[in-house]
């Protein structure tokens, strides 16, 4: 039948030419003149024809912008269809060329007062969506009228329209008094204009948080839940979302508003069943959990969850990503609809996939038997990926129900048998899991499985292997030829790979320390000398020293007990999930983030972050590492020397004359290149890391380290020398918040100028003060000032105010208000300024370093909920912990104190007489420093905990924290 | 709340788009359109973000239907709006395709003006949407059948209504279908371990004035596991849902259905039933899978049908000479192509595939069965409709279809 219509529209098309698609033709020179003739044309149809042409070039994309005159005059017309069209290129056009839309505000003003309600509606709508400032003062009246008009088609436009006119000018809609207009509209007698008044409040609502726009009482809620039986489907969401903002007085009232949702559950929308799903979910947890009405709940919950599975793939996907989170929350609600999650063999891959998580989620005792045998029938399916999920699903479900462990472990075994590749891979890797769960109970399938070492190419999978031979070498026989076979490849093997050898030959050695010391002697020197891979390299000098100093304590460190693993890992975090719950049905949902974490508002978190892991030790040629004792010879943290200072800032704009320099020329100009690059690639590897999207910053940065001369003695330390430095600190001035002055530049270095100075934050402002003393013969005037690039970007706002020339030994002083806009550059230690400073007589450089707790901002408290999930989403590896000793305050003085300078307590818990404070810090560039204050009551010594993206700050941040505290 | 919707042939051509808030720029369909193409086959294609925006589409037609938003939204309230919108645009130009979309982007924007208003959706009812776009009549031209602009005012009052169903070509007529899809498993020894049905009651209605139709069920239609009508074996699901327009107050007492049915498609009834069909499944297997001296894997395979025979009472065909079987490297399967299978009757078949390096191990790795199919006049779970009233009685000649369909879903026979 459909068909016999196309055929018919072709047709047509020929006979008539008036169908639409010919406006999507071809279109040649002077065709915006043409249209412009015809748009001026007397004849309607011809204009209508002519509009619709403008239109259809619009939604390709073509500008025709140009024709926003002649389209205007269009609009005094009484035929609708035209008006529609018109307005529908208003809507468009009219942000680019405010001054023209005026033109139509007449037109609109005279719409509102038509006796048509559709035209009345037209207008109201229409004049919402012109985003240009200037309307809405013309828009004011009309909406009135319309909010009270007696046709609910034009009340319900009108609601929306008070939304609208919000976004643009909220203080406008506050003064006329619009939003109380808006809370009548929720007792309308009309339910679509009820929904309409409901959403657009909700909308409101958000942006004013504190405000009680949304004044929901159990009137308001009595009258929302009548005007939910009778609206249309997407009203009914709306109302729902709303409701699940409320919260119930006592579980009467809480269990009479579930009563009246119930029904909702079999609506065959499925978004009106999954906002009804979140308003029981969320009012349950006010029930008494021995109501009988709780355990009947519970049963309504299933069968609608169940439901969503039938529907098509996208829906179904978006359905168990919250069915996830509800098994997480109240398992009991589908603990019987195990089967519903089984994989159908035309699923696509990311529904078998969840179902796959959730099938594990539910896995329990009772049904156990069915999830394995279901498993197994996936190990054999084609989908490689699918296949390997389903293996490591049998290894979850071992560590997850104890009972069916062995069960799980000769699955495996059976797996392993069919010799498949990737199945034996991902059955070793599993196994090692499982190992890690129940150490020294199935030992006995170490045999078959050493039996397809051969077989194993991942890396993964021969970590795993080398990881058991490891951990089991007292009771392999031949352990240690297992380990000289993978060590004849070491060096084409992945680092992960090499690392697992490299322990598990350690941990041999210490079990067999007779048989094997030609095996570590030669791991050991694979690690340390021909490796230069810093972590590698690192382990390899940890082991080499703990061996040769102090075997027993090697033993303690290398053969310590390790904790047991659990199924909770995979779990996601309860305050998280609790928040999740709450957005069932929406966006955070399918994410399984918080909203915050992607919606505007609360960016910081999301974008604006230093990466983490990828430090600076990777990307570093560290200095030639012949033995250990060497490197830790080196000095710590070195302030770049003199040459690479003045290779720097010379490619500044200040162009001192080069033969008068004070400090020593560059020595080669080889060795500046190497310090750029160096810092360059450091860099680029920090920025690459998370960064992402702004490659712009990392882009002007020199060339990779790749390009870098090997011989180049670094000065910055490398990998190694914070490990065996870690105590040292780095050399920053242990002032206060704002420490006292202290000599940068001395005189004789500088032609008798000498400047002290300090950092200090005021008012949001952070300011270098500097006291310029000229202990010369002559005056000096002229004085310029610039930065090099730095980790911040920290620049002058503004040029150096002296505007007295400074006569033989007077002090001046002068504030020098910063900016952190300028250009990014990784400093060693992160703090380190370089500058130069100008007068009459030459130009001067010094290095100082500033406190980082001055580029701590105001906004840097961070929500409680963002804060437990920000914790939780920074991997542990990024936190470090500090001491800080002989501190005397109470944990509250501490606080009030480290707020002063814009650190700021977000909780505060006590456990066992010790006061834990959970603390937030924003640094000017977005990164957020998380901490955590452990203050024990009579124990000067403190402990603190950072957390952080950009793990490099921790030690400054450290630093700030103690200089704080103390001062 | 949405904040673009936009449609875009397969090609990427911008064929509708329309910006609801203002939040963000055009560029965004260029965006999605590079994205959509990037995915690969194991990547959950329903909602992917770019900056701060979020993308939820659906396929239909060959066209891609997309929503952006920068709020926290509810990605089930777009999907679904989506495919009513297809939907929707389906059932007023007739088809969906690349040109019927574009013949007819005047009305679509006005379509969407009336069923989004600023990122919230109003209605998606072809029955209150009727209403408004019969008032704004001039621009109501759902496919251009009738050019209604050189017409004069009366006229166009006349043909208005005839423009909505014409494309029936006239003929009053409406389409009650039952439609079911089966999802079985059958382990490797025969046992049914998991069936399951999912049905639907969908109405296809071209009648120009039909104010109420009533639908009748069994009348021992049960829902739940304890409830039991009737005296005959019950017809028994476990989960039964309902569109809104459906009212249920005869549902309870007689198991019929009342509704005012709107123009077009809808599916006013869903339900499920796990794990208990009231028959046999319909087909089963027996495998022989082993190795031939020859290192060949031998598969026979012989498959029988379970219905009653006089439900293909139509097909003589008993030895399906048309049959055919092929090997997909690809996906590591082979294909073999019934197109008749009689009821009560049963069909072999024996595979010799050459296997490189064939162990006896792989036979483990010889996967489960695959059957699809389709079974005319027939429903797994046994409803039917009793009856199908349409008041006010049709003046005229109107005809009324009621047909019954299973579906295979997910019919998987273990080996």
């Amino acid at each position: 039948m459909q068909e016999w219509a196309n055929q018919l529209c072709e047709n047509r098309q020929f006979g008539s030419k008036m169908t639409d698609s010919k406006y999507f033709t071809t279109t040649k020179k002077g065709e915006i003149f043409e249209l412009k003739a015809e748009l001026n044309s007397d004849k309607k149809e011809k204009k209508k024809e002519a509009v619709k042409k403008v239109i259809a070039s619009m939604t390709v994309g073509k500008d025709v912008s140009a024709l926003f005159p002649d389209v205007v005059n269009c609009m005094q017309t009484d035929n609708l269809e035209l008006k529609k069209l018109v307005y529908l290129y208003l809507m468009n056009y009219a942000k680019s060329q405010p001054d023209m839309a005026i033109m139509a505000v007449n037109t609109f003003v005279k719409d509102c007062e038509d006796p048509n309600p559709l035209i009345r509606a037209l207008a109201v709508r229409t004049m919402g969506c012109i985003r240009v400032d200037k309307i809405t003062e013309y828009l004011c009246e009309p909406l009135r009228k319309c909010l009270k008009d007696e046709d609910p088609y034009v009340r319900k436009t009108a609601a929306v329209c008070v939304a609208k006119l919000h976004d643009i000018n909220a203080q406008l809609v506050e003064d006329q008094g619009f939003l109380d207009t808006l809370k009548d509209l929720i007792s309308d007698s009309n339910p679509m204009v009820v929904a309409n008044a409901v959403a657009a409040l909700s909308e409101i609502a958000e942006s004013h948080p504190n405000s009680n726009l949304l004044d929901l009482n159990p009137q308001t809620i009595n009258k929302l839940l009548t005007a939910l039986n009778e609206c249309t489907e997407w009203g009914q969401i709306f109302i729902l979302d709303c409701l699940a903002n409320y919260t119930p007085r006592d579980d009467r009232e809480s269990q009479s508003i579930c009563e009246r949702v119930t029904p909702r559950l079999s609506h065959a929308n499925s978004a009106v069943v999954l906002s009804a799903v979140k308003v029981l979910m969320k009012f349950m947890e006010m029930l008494p959990k021995d109501l009988d009405y709780y355990g009947t709940l519970l049963k309504k919950l299933a069968p609608p969850l169940v439901t969503l599975l039938s529907a098509e793939p996208e829906l179904q996907y978006v359905a168990l990503r919250n069915i996830n989170l509800i098994v997480q929350r109240r398992p009991e609600i589908l603990k019987h609809e195990m089967k519903v999650f089984f994989v159908k063999y035309n699923d696509p891959i990311y529904v078998k996939l969840e179902k796959l998580d959730i099938m594990i989620r539910l896995a329990s005792q009772a049904n156990i038997a069915q999830v394995l045998a279901e498993l197994k029938e996936y190990a054999t399916e084609v989908d490689v990926d699918f296949v390997r999920k389903a293996v490591r699903a049998i290894g979850r479900c071992a560590i997850k129900v104890e009972q069916s462990a062995e069960r799980c472990v000769s699955t495996l075994l059976d797996l392993i048998q069919t010799k498949v590749n990737y199945v034996v891979q991902e059955a070793i890797v599993v196994i090692k899991d499982i190992f890690r769960k129940y150490p020294n109970k199935y030992e006995s399938v170490i045999a078959t499985l050493c039996e397809n070492l051969d077989s194993l190419d991942e890396p993964e999978a021969r970590a795993a292997m080398i990881w058991i031979v490891g951990e089991y070498a007292e009771r392999i026989d031949n352990a240690d030829e297992l380990l000289e076979s993978f060590l004849e490849g070491f060096h084409d093997e992945s680092t992960q790979v090499q690392l697992q050898l490299l322990t598990a030959i350690v941990k041999l050695f210490l079990k067999k320390p007779t048989e094997t010391q030609e095996l570590v002697q030669q791991v050991l020197s694979l690690a340390t000398q021909d490796s230069d891979n810093p972590d590698l390299r690192d382990r390899g000098y940890i082991y080499w020293r703990l061996l040769s100093t102090d075997p027993v304590a090697a033993k303690e460190v290398v053969l310590a007990e390790k904790p047991l693993i659990s199924e909770e890992t995979d779990l996601i975090e309860p305050t998280l999930l609790e928040e999740l719950i709450c957005h069932i049905g929406t966006l955070a949902s399918v994410y399984h983030k918080p909203p915050s974490a992607f919606v505007e508002g609360s960016r910081g978190v999301q974008h604006k972050r230093l990466p983490g892991s990828a430090g600076s030790g990777e990307s570093v040629e560290s200095p030639d590492t012949g033995s250990a004792a060497g490197v830790s010879d080196a000095p710590p943290a070195v302030i770049p020397s003199q040459g690479d200072l003045l290779g720097d800032l010379l490619n500044l704009d200040l162009a001192p004359p080069a033969t008068t320099t004070g400090p020593p020329p560059p020595t080669s100009s080889g060795m500046q290149m190497g310090a750029m690059d160096l810092l360059g690639g450091g860099l680029d590897s920090l920025l690459g890391g998370d960064l992402g999207g702004s490659p712009a910053m990392g882009a002007g940065f020199g060339a990779p380290p790749a390009g870098m001369p090997a011989s180049f003695n670094a000065p910055v330390s490398g990998g190694l020398d914070d490990l065996f430095d870690l105590g040292g600190g780095v050399g920053m001035p242990s002032g206060a918040y704002s420490p006292p002055k202290s000599i940068w530049l001395p005189a004789m270095k500088a032609k008798g100028l000498e400047i002290s100075g300090t950092f200090a934050r005021r008012a949001g402002v952070v300011q270098m003060e500097m006291t310029l003393t000229n202990k010369a013969m002559s005056v000096m005037t002229d004085f310029a000032i610039q930065f090099n690039r730095n980790s911040f970007g920290l620049a002058p706002a503004g040029p150096l105010q002296v505007l007295t020339p400074v006569s033989p030994n007077q002090s001046i002083e002068v504030a020098l208000p910063l900016n952190t806009v300028g250009p990014v550059m990784k400093m060693e230690p992160l703090n380190n300024l370089q500058v130069a400073v100008k007068n009459n007589i030459d130009v001067f450089y010094f290095s100082c370093q500033y406190p980082i707790s001055m580029l701590f901002v105001e906004d840097g408290k961070m929500e409680r909920q963002v804060f437990l999930a920000t914790w939780k989403d920074i991997p542990n590896d990024n936190e470090s912990q500090f001491q800080i000793k002989d501190c005397h305050l109470s944990s509250d003085a501490a606080s009030s104190k480290l707020q002063g300078s814009n650190i700021f307590t977000i909780a505060k818990r006590t456990v066992d007489g010790q006061d834990m404070l959970y603390q937030s810090t924003k640094l000017t560039n977005g990164i957020w420093v998380l901490a955590e204050l452990r203050v024990q009551a009579g124990n000067p010594n403190y402990t603190v905990s950072l957390k952080c993206r950009a793990p490099e700050v921790a030690q400054c941040v450290f630093q700030s924290y103690e200089a704080v505290l103390k001062n | 709340m949405i904040s673009q919707v936009f449609i875009l042939s397969s090609k990427g051509d911008h064929l509708i788009y329309k910006d609801f808030r203002g939040e963000s720029g055009s560029d965004a369909v260029g965006v999605f359109y590079e994205k959509v193409t990037a995915l690969t086959g194991d990547q959950p294609p329903v909602v992917m973000s770019h900056k701060d925006l979020h993308f939820v589409h659906v396929r239909q037609g060959g066209l891609y239907w997309v929503a952006t938003t920068t709020a926290d939204s509810s990605p089930f309230t777009i999907i679904e709006f989506l495919n009513r919108l297809a939907a929707l645009v389906k059932d007023y130009c007739g088809s969906l395709s690349e040109k019927s979309v574009q013949m007819n982007f005047a009305l679509i924007y006005e379509l969407l003006d009336e069923v989004v208003d600023y990122g919230y959706i109003q209605t998606t009812s072809s029955d209150v949407l009727k209403n408004f776009i019969q008032t704004e009549a001039v621009s109501s031209r759902p496919f251009s059948l009738f050019d209604l602009s050189n017409v004069g005012l009366v006229q166009k009052q006349l043909s208005r209504r005839l423009g909505f169903f014409s494309f029936q070509g006239g003929k009053s007529e409406i389409f009650v279908d039952v439609i079911e899809r089966m999802s079985v498993v059958i382990g490797s020894n025969g046992m049914l371990m998991k069936a399951d049905v999912e049905g639907e009651i969908r109405v296809k209605c071209y009648l120009p004035n039909c104010s109420e139709m009533r639908i009748g069920l069994n009348e021992e239609f049960s829902i739940g596991k304890s409830q039991l009508r009737g005296y005959g074996a019950a017809v028994r699901v476990d989960e039964v849902s309902f569109h809104q327009m459906v009212r249920l107050d005869e549902f309870d007492s007689h198991r019929i259905l009342r509704l005012c049915p709107s123009q077009g498609e809808q599916t006013v009834m869903q339900y499920q039933l796990s794990d208990d069909l009231p028959s046999a499944p319909p087909f089963r297997l027996f495998p022989t899978i082993e190795r031939d001296s020859g290192g060949r894997l031998l598969m026979y395979l012989k498959l029988r049908c379970d219905l009653p025979p006089k439900r293909f009472s139509t097909f003589h065909n008993l030895s399906s000479p048309d049959q055919s079987a092929e090997l997909k490297p690809q996906s590591r399967a082979v294909v073999w192509k019934i197109p008749r299978f009689t009821g009560g009757t049963q069909l072999s078949a024996l595979f010799k595939l050459e296997v490189p390096g064939l162990s006896s191990a792989s036979l483990l790795e010889v996967g489960p069965v695959g059957l699809s199919f389709e079974l005319p006049k027939l429903t797994a779970t046994g409803v039917q409709i009793r009856f199908l009233r349409l008041s006010p009685v049709q003046p005229g000649p109107s005809q009324r279809w009621v047909r019954y369909v299973t579906h295979s879903d997910s019919y998987t026979i273990r080996i």
